[in-house]
């Protein structure tokens, strides 16, 4: 193994059969149990891919444990039987609009709690040689912009919602970290706004097949905006390096791969889509990545990453 | 003591990695040697075996150690030779978990492992859960069939269009029968031009006028109360509900997580299992009714003649499509009737007393 190569890059060496197989064991084990066994397969899987992934050869790692996320499924699961009792309570003594508020209100009102949990618990349980990353976002600061947010795209019709997406993800993003470093994210709304506006448009028009070059603007909106800070001043830039034609093919053979086998592909298209995004991202810029010191402490608490699985919310903005 | 192979260490304080050689030596201790570097002072680490504070975890390709609390000192091993020792070492000492093994053997060969699993899964899907799902209809009480069907049958009575003299006339003709001895059956004539009759669990059984016009002789009437006893004596209904209930729990929990094709392509066969189970109850219930007719001294014959009615009305009545489609094909159910009408013999001649309750019955 090469120490301390001045070649900075990101792969993932996951394989397709050996993905499968953990995927196997996970669904095998879920059967079994009754699917008492998916928290400790949601792990597994997640420390397949950051065991998979990495940076100048050296691998991340998932600190994190099928036992301390199905702790925190628990708590989940209880606190989403008392919104549906507080619900059924409320409709069984005839306020049904009161019910309707609280079920709502309660689940709107969860999110910004779920986006900080999660970041909390995910980045506290991610490591790279060694030191942690971790999140110390504001979850105060959090709900104000998720309220101002809310009301602002809903006054507007949906059109502040680009801006409401980039406020939030340059908050979340710049105040992760990783040991001493952090990381800083800067969209500005009207850019990610008329991105996506020309991006939609020429997918409508071209039935489709433009999707696959708006498909490279985000994944460039996204990347392009991140950097890396180190103390001292020195930083990192990423750059995307994808393009439209090989989005367009990765999608097309892998759609192909899935119809064709039934979807017993999908470990296979899983670890192609990985290899494409970790091969595309470019790093610019020179920084020492051995002088990052470790700063965070754990955070075992699963609660909201579980909470956004059970709802169902794609919760990595 | 096993020659030392190259590994990295990270120390939990800064991101520098660090090269580091790896050994075992006896009694089972894990010794890590990072040498000096620059301003940093040579370090060894020795680390017995067995102690549960040192965890291990593997890849297919890295072995990766850590030690003590957060945050933990990490070594990376890539040495395969050293990885396989390793992993039999820590199997001796019990350490291998159960997670380690299974994957180790599925890797061997993933596709094959997969096929076999679900060959064992069809073999269950196939033979066990019919077993298991008869098993526990059983267990089910009687009285619950019988919950159900008065349960059903007051849903649906305030749509039903009932002939209550002509149900009270059934009523006589059926009680004359000895049909479903472990149930109470009540009957209801319906007035509907519909040529079908259905039986509800636990003993409700309906007879549509437009089926009961068209009968000339009571054997057909008993023939039809006789085949509808036996979907009420045998608990059909239930075990029916049981069946398909433990069909969609056991795919709910198998395709559950698979993508969509498949999910749609297993819930089609299981349609189709359970279509093939209702036509498999259908012969049951005409096979049933002719015994239950020889037993009763009705002429069997009566279940060719039903069967023979409800065919020539299959030409001209579309409704008729309704009854007969979760039914076997007509033919084949008179062919096979009369093969058990053979068995059974052709009993006695029509009892005398079922004429005068068939004409009341059918009176305009």
């Amino acid at each position: 193994m090469t120490l301390n190569s001045p070649l900075k890059r990101l792969t993932f060496t996951g394989k397709g059969g050996d993905l499968f197989s953990v995927l196997i064991v996970n669904w095998l084990l879920t059967l079994i149990t009754l699917g008492l066994y998916y928290p400790w397969a949601k792990a597994r899987r997640l420390q397949y891919y950051y065991e998979h992934t990495e940076l100048d050869r050296h691998p991340f790692h998932f600190h994190g444990t099928g036992q301390e996320m199905f702790k925190g499924f628990i708590k989940a699961l209880g606190i989403i039987l008392g919104v549906y009792g507080l619900f059924f309570a409320a409709m069984h003594f005839g306020y049904p609009v009161i019910g309707l508020l609280v079920f709502v209100g309660a689940f709107a009102g969860l999110v910004p709690l779920i986006i900080h949990g999660s970041y909390r618990y995910r980045m506290s349980r991610s490591s790279w040689r060694g030191i942690h990353f971790g999140y110390r976002g504001d979850l105060k600061e959090l709900y104000r912009i998720c309220v101002k947010g809310v009301l602002l795209t809903m006054v507007t019709f949906g059109i502040y919602g680009s801006w409401f997406q980039m406020n939030l993800r340059n908050y979340v993003l710049c105040h992760v970290r990783y040991g001493s470093s952090r990381f800083q994210y800067k969209g500005e709304g009207g850019q990610y706004f008329v991105m996506n506006l020309v991006g939609y448009l020429l997918t409508v028009i071209t039935l489709g097949i433009y999707g696959a070059w708006w498909m490279r603007d985000r994944f460039a909106y996204y990347v392009d905006n991140l950097s890396w800070e180190f103390e001292g001043g020195s930083r990192i830039q990423f750059r995307s390096t994808a393009n439209g034609g090989d989005i367009f093919l990765l999608a097309l053979t892998n759609i192909l791969l899935l119809v064709f086998t039934l979807g017993l592909a999908y470990a296979w298209v899983e670890v192609r889509v990985l290899n494409f995004v970790m091969a595309n991202i470019a790093f610019v810029g020179d920084a020492d990545l051995d002088k990052v010191v470790q700063t965070e402490s754990e955070n075992k608490n699963a609660m909201a990453d579980d909470l956004g699985d059970l709802l169902d919310i794609g919760i990595f903005i | 003591m096993s020659t030392p192979v190259e590994a990295v260490f990270y120390d939990g304080v800064t991101s520098r990695p660090r090269s580091a050689s790896v050994s075992v030596e006896p009694p089972e201790t894990l010794v890590v040697d990072i040498p000096g570097e620059g301003r940093e002072e040579p370090l060894r680490i020795r680390w017995p075996l067995e102690h549960k504070g040192m965890t291990w975890e593997r890849t297919a390709t890295t072995l990766r150690l850590a030690f003590g609390e957060h945050p933990r000192r990490v070594v990376l091993v890539r040495d395969p030779q050293f990885i396989r020792a390793f992993v039999l070492r820590m199997r001796y000492a019990g350490r291998q978990g159960l997670y380690d093994r299974s994957l180790q053997l599925v890797r061997r060969g993933p596709v094959l492992f997969l096929l076999g699993i679900l060959a064992v899964l069809v073999a269950a899907y196939i033979w066990l859960l019919p077993w298991t799902a008869e098993r526990l209809a059983l267990v089910l009480p009687v009285s619950l069939d019988r919950k159900l069907g008065d349960t059903m049958y007051d849903a649906l009575a305030p749509q039903l269009a009932v002939d209550s003299t002509r149900s009270v006339a059934l009523q006589a003709f059926g009680d004359h029968l000895r049909l479903a001895p472990s149930h109470e059956v009540r009957y209801h004539v319906v007035d509907d031009d519909q040529i079908n009759a259905f039986a509800m669990p636990g003993g409700h059984i309906v007879v549509f006028t437009g089926l009961l016009d068209r009968m000339t002789k009571p054997e057909e009437l008993a023939a039809l109360l006789a085949h509808e006893a036996t979907h009420v004596e045998k608990r059909h209904s239930t075990r029916s509900v049981v069946r398909s209930l433990s069909g969609s729990v056991f795919l709910a929990l198998l395709v559950g997580d698979v993508s969509g094709v498949v999910a749609v392509a297993a819930r089609q066969a299981d349609a189709l299992r359970e279509l093939g189970y209702s036509r498999a109850l259908e012969t049951e219930a005409d096979t049933l009714g002719i015994h239950a007719l020889s037993d009763n001294g009705v002429d069997p014959r009566g279940m060719v003649q039903l069967l023979e009615l409800l065919q020539a009305d299959a030409h001209d009545m579309p409704e008729a499509a309704k009854f007969l489609s979760s039914h076997p094909l007509t033919t084949e159910r008179i062919a096979t009737a009369q093969q058990v009408i053979g068995r059974v013999g052709d009993g006695k001649a029509e009892g005398p007393e079922l004429r005068p309750l068939f004409e009341v019955l059918t009176r305009k």
